[in-house]
Order: C-alpha cells, then structure tokens, then sequence
C-alpha cells in the first residue's frame, strides 16, 4: 500500500513534541474559546473540510484542500498566522502530510504511540472533543467526518486489544493511583501533604482530580503551605503538628529534606491504635527518607519510598513499549480498511457521470418513439427501460467498488480511465 | 434420562474448565474476546447444571444430598449461583477466575466419583429436611465466595506491600472492595449456618432415629461456626479489620473443607445416607 495517495484529497499540517521546543507549542495552542474563530477563517479561507486538534504537546490541522486552487501562502503560515506571535515559529516547526499520510498519522495518534507520554489515555478524548467542535461549527464533510470516525475506532481498539495505556508512568500518578487500589472511594479520604515540592504538588492534584475528601498540608513555612491549601480545597497546619494530624488521615504524602525520619516507627504504631487499624498509605518521596522503613511491617500500613515507585514505573515503560507492535498491527489493518473506503469515493464521480450517460440514452430513446404509446403505457415504459438501465449498471459497478482482481490504487485509475474512454463520459453527447 | 447424567456429569467440569480458563484468558493475557464470553459461558454452565440438578432429583427420586459427592456438585451450583449473582450486582467480572476454581475442582470430584444411591432413607425425602440442607449449603457457599475474596485479598495485600505491581495489582478490585465483599459474605454465611445448626439440632432428633449430639458433622460444622463468630465479634468488638479479617475467613474455609474431608472418611455418624 502506498502512503503517499495521489487519489485522497486530505492534507494534514502540525506541529508537535518533537518538532517544536515548548515555547513555540505554547504559543501555537488553541483554547476551547479560540476554537470557532479559527475554525471560521479556516472555512472561510482554506477548506471547507477541516478539523483542529490542539493539545499541550501539539497542534494538527487535518483538512481537504480546495481541488484545483493554488492556496497564497503555504499550510503552516496559514495555520501560524492564526495565532499572535512575539516569535513566530519556523517551517522547520512544521510538518505537512498527505494523500494517506495524515490517515496513517492521526491513527497513530489516537493510538497513544505518538505521544510525549507512551500510551497516553487523554489524547482519544481530545481528539473526540476537536471532531465534536468541528461538527458543532459545521467544518466536517465525507472525507473527515470518516476519518475521524475510523480514527476513534482505532483508538478505541488500541485501548481494549493492548495494555499500551497500563500502568502508571509518573511518580505522582502511580501514587495516586495506589491510593485508589486500596480505598474504594477517595471521597471520604483525607491525604495529609508533607513539604510542597513539585512532585508532592502533583500527587496531591492527581489525588484531588480522583474525588478525594480532604487535604490536610504541612511545610515548614507555614505561610508557603497556608497559600497553596485553597488550590486543593484544603487547610494548612504547622510543621510541628504533623504527628498529631496522623491518626485523621488516611494517605501521608511527605516530600521534605531532612536529616532523619519524620515518620518514625512509634508514631505511626501509636496512630494505627487510635485510627482502629484503618489502612494507611504513606508515599514518601523525600531523599533521604523521611519514613522508617520498618513502618511497613506495620498491618494495614503500606509504605512506598521514591525508588520503589520508581522501580515500578520503569518496569510499566517497559510494558508499554512491548505493547507498541500490537497497537501497530491494528493501525495497519485500519488503514487497509480505510484505503478500501479512498477507492470507492475515487469511484463515485465516474459511477454518476455512467448513470447520467445512461439516463440521457435511456430519455432520448424513449422521447423517440414516445408518441406509439398511449398516455398509460408510457408511465410502465419509463419504468421498464429504467430498469433495464439500473440492472445493466449494476453488476459492474458492484466489481469496481469491491475492487475484485485489484488492489492497487493505480489499477483503480487505469479502470476508471477505460470506463470514461469507453463510454465516452468526458465527450458531450 | 439416565444417558442425560451420564453425559452431563462429563460435560459439567468440562464446561467447568471452559469458564475458568475464559476468566483466566481475560484476567492475566487481557483478551478481549474471553472477555466477552465470560458470563454468557458461566450463565451456560449454571443452567447446565442447575438442569442436571433437576434430572438427577426427577430419575432418583431424591435431592441430590445424599452423599458428599451429591454435595460437592450442590456447593459448586451455589458458589456459581451466588458469584454470578455478586457479577451482576457489581459488574465486576475481574474475580470470576479465582472463585470459578473452586466449583470446578468440586465438580471434578464429584463427576469422578459420583453414584446413584436408589434406597434412601425416607427423612431425607422430607420437605422439611429441605430448609436445613438448603441453608446449610448455602452457608457453605457463602463462607467459600468468602474465603475466596479473602485470598484475593491477600494476594493484593502482599502485592502492594512488597512493591509487585503485576496482574493481580491492575485487574483486582481495590482492597476496600475486596474486603466488603468478603464480610459481606462471611455475615451471610454465619447467619446460614446458625439457620442451618439450629433447624439440625432442634429439629433432626425427632425425624431421624439415629440422631446423636455427637456427630462429627455436627461437630464440624460449630467448630466452623465458632471462627467465624469469633471473627465477627473480634470486628466489632476489638476493631480488626484488613488482612486479620482475611486470615480468618480463610481459616474458617480451611476448617470447613478439612471438617467435611474428614466426616466423609469417618465410618460413623448419623450423616451417612446414601445405600
């Protein structure tokens, strides 16, 4: 099969992780509100087919070019010049696919095996909401109203048929996670937030994305904590009382530098007796540990330290990677299905052109001799000849679509040709 | 009808075998296919062999009760039954694999060794004895689908404290879950048997002449009784809960199966029926 398809009229220019440094995707992004003037000028000025998927780490626009006119400036200043730019990005920012390519492409992207993030599980749902506003703002047609369609097939099959989105593969993720596979509902949960570095911040934003109840945050500036608790809906307590906090939480996230454990054995034996042995999850991502590791012998205690999360999310990399040629497998049948689906449109424009030439021999032949029958009789001549016309038509227009003996694009041209050569549908009766 | 049993005592831990290894295809290599055909095989299978239960009953003229064999094939249609029952109640079709072992291994033996006893004793064809067996066996089930959801529990358990994020990690349900599940079903199970124990004690000594307090099944069957109480009451009372919870669930099944091994072996007893 052949990616570059001179038969496909669909054209794809993007810009994404690993052709454009941050600052440029950045200012290359659309917001959900920028989204229907884009799409208006993009309607307006390109095509009238076309669909803009902009996420953090790219921006694609996946369109049908208008046959025969010569676009004034090329794909990706068109697609640059929709935003405003302190420095506007490069050509070299920018990659231009077509015919097949763009097909191939967005499945690949759908699939997660194109992302920043190996099997990332957001990006299926992002391009569903850029497929919906398209729709919404009337920008689809035949060709992105079924590719968008087969694109989420695929990506829905890549999720269901391959672990490729399976297992955490960031430390504040997996935590996060974690803290799910032991309580059913994080609703009811409170996490207590030790130091507010970066990854500790995160954990506690994916806890807090998961429905959880109540966040509890200490840092040793208490004014840093007192200013980031309202971002989680939470309150912030003094660093000192970090032990008397233990009894009321039921997930301890501690991120801090300091010279001995902060979680020691004693205080968490003697809050796991106050709290009636509840489970308690404690993710400690400082270094040098800031929990005794002997907690962990403690029942109902489950204690994770950095290198044991990381331990794990290297071992998740690995797996996902290992899933990468069964997401493949299915791309490439996908794309098979839709080449199939390029051929039948290229059809379509010859198969009307064939009925229209037998719909004039049909009309002037019964013209000719309309007047030998009486007023009802004609209405079952009309009716009879157009039969004869639609059963002739039929079974070489069911061989062309299913393309029997054939499967190269090139062949389908050579047949289309020799049908207009034959029937001589680019002449003028 | 008698080529019907012959047949289905074959086919039964043949489709058995079918679901679990379904389950398992779904639960450790995720396919999508077995897992799709999950349920409406164990929804096969059930029916199966609730039609065999009815066949067997109709021909030999008895509630297949009558001997540990009978049973065995009884105890693996509840515990299906009643998992079946908890799928579709919470959707969660993740832990089939595990508690699906447990019929088919009982109704391997039971196929394997399984007679028709024509002569039975006329107690046993009584209505009544029906509420003290019924119970009995639905005990049975209970604290088996328990101690089922407290090994996975365990596995879970060790899994997450000892840093293993492998299959059992990603498929099972959340240790909270598990947890429910299994008391939930342990609750159950202890209020059966209490039903089960009373209706035998109050009611036996007057419908079977050789009714003896000292029956080891009797004796089994409290012995079984009395972990599982002492279990509900260390909850409540004392606040055990997680993995000491588990660990008596499990021992409560550990005893019943070794219980019931062992009241089968033994020559004496008024719990032996079958001629």
């Amino acid at each position: 099969m052949k990616e570059k398809e001179p038969g496909l009229a669909l054209a794809c220019v993007g810009i994404n992780h690993r052709t454009a440094p941050l600052p440029v995707r950045e200012s290359m992004w659309f917001s959900v509100d920028e989204l229907p003037a884009a799409l208006r000028r993009l309607r307006e000025s390109r095509s009238r087919e076309c669909i803009l998927i902009s996420t953090c780490n790219r921006t694609e626009l996946y369109y049908v070019p208008v046959p025969g006119e010569a676009p004034a400036v090329p794909a990706w200043q068109f697609l640059a010049s929709l935003k405003r730019h302190e420095v506007p990005p490069g050509p070299d920012n920018f990659y231009h696919l077509t015919g097949l390519q763009p097909v191939k492409h967005l499945f690949k992207v759908v699939s997660g095996i194109d992302s920043m993030v190996l099997g990332d599980v957001q990006i299926t749902a992002q391009v569903k909401d850029a497929y919906t506003a398209a729709i919404e703002h009337g920008t689809t047609g035949t060709i992105t109203n079924r590719l968008f369609t087969a694109a989420l097939h695929v990506g829905k099959r890549v999720r269901t048929e391959t672990q490729i989105g399976e297992g955490a593969i960031s430390v504040s993720y997996l935590a996060a996670e974690l803290a799910t596979k032991i309580f059913a509902d994080l609703s009811k949960r409170t996490a207590l937030l030790v130091g507010i570095g970066e990854t500790g911040k995160l954990t506690a934003r994916h806890l807090a994305s998961r429905n959880l109840g109540h966040m509890v945050i200490a840092n040793r500036t208490f004014s840093a904590a007192e200013k980031i608790a309202p971002l989680f809906g939470g309150r912030a307590v003094p660093f000192d009382s970090v032990a008397a906090e233990i009894p009321g939480v039921d997930i301890i996230i501690t991120a801090v530098q300091t010279s001995r454990p902060i979680l020691t054995m004693a205080d968490i034996a003697a809050a796991m007796k106050m709290r009636s042995n509840r489970p308690l999850i404690i993710i400690d991502l400082g270094v040098p540990r800031n929990a005794d590791p002997l907690i962990n012998s403690i029942d109902n205690v489950f204690l994770h330290d950095i290198d044991a999360l990381n331990r794990i999310i290297d071992l998740n990399v690995a797996h996902r990677r290992a899933e990468v040629p069964k997401a493949q497998k299915i791309i490439l049948e996908e794309l098979n299905v839709f080449y199939r689906w390029t051929r039948t449109i290229a059809l379509g424009p010859t198969f009307q052109d064939l009925r229209d030439r037998f719909e004039a021999i049909r009309g002037q032949e019964v013209e000719r001799i309309r007047h030998r029958f009486s007023e009802a009789e004609r209405g079952e001549l009309d009716i009879l000849t157009k039969r004869i016309v639609n059963k002739l038509l039929h079974t070489p227009m069911t061989n062309m679509r299913n393309g029997r003996g054939s499967s190269d694009h090139q062949d389908t041209h050579k047949k289309i040709s020799l049908i207009r050569h034959l029937f001589g549908l680019d002449k003028q009766l | 009808m008698r080529f019907f049993i012959t047949t289905l005592e074959i086919v039964l831990p043949a489709l058995y075998f079918a679901t679990v290894w379904v389950y398992g295809k779904a639960f450790f290599a995720g396919n999508p296919r077995a897992a799709g055909l999950r349920r409406v095989l164990l929804t096969s299978t059930v029916a199966t062999h609730l039609v065999y239960v009815v066949i067997r009953t109709i021909l030999l003229e008895h509630f297949p009760i009558t001997s540990f064999f009978e049973i065995l094939s009884l105890i693996s249609l509840t515990v299906s039954l009643v998992y079946l029952y908890i799928e579709l109640r919470t959707d969660n079709r993740e832990t089939g694999y595990f508690i699906l072992m447990l019929p088919l291994f009982f109704q391997i033996i039971s196929s394997a060794f399984i007679r028709d006893y024509i002569q039975v004793p006329p107690a046993l064809r009584g209505n009544l004895l029906g509420f003290h067996v019924s119970s009995a066996l639905l005990g049975y089930a209970a604290i088996t689908i328990s101690a089922a959801y407290g090994l996975l529990y365990l596995m879970l358990y060790h899994d997450i404290k000892s840093n293993q994020f492998g299959v059992v990690y990603k498929r099972l349900p959340d240790l909270e879950t598990l947890e429910r599940m299994s008391f939930a079903a342990t609750f159950v199970g202890t209020i059966l048997l209490t039903v089960a124990i009373t209706l035998g004690v109050v009611w036996l000594p007057r419908a079977i002449e050789s009714f003896s307090y000292a029956d080891p099944k009797l004796f089994g069957t409290i012995a079984v009784w009395v972990v599982y109480v002492f279990g509900l009451v260390a909850k409540q009372a004392a606040g055990w809960k997680g993995r000491r919870m588990m660990v008596v669930t499990v021992t409560g099944f550990v005893l019943a199966v070794v219980s019931i091994a062992v009241t089968t072996i033994l020559p004496y007893g008024f719990h032996k029926f079958g001629r």
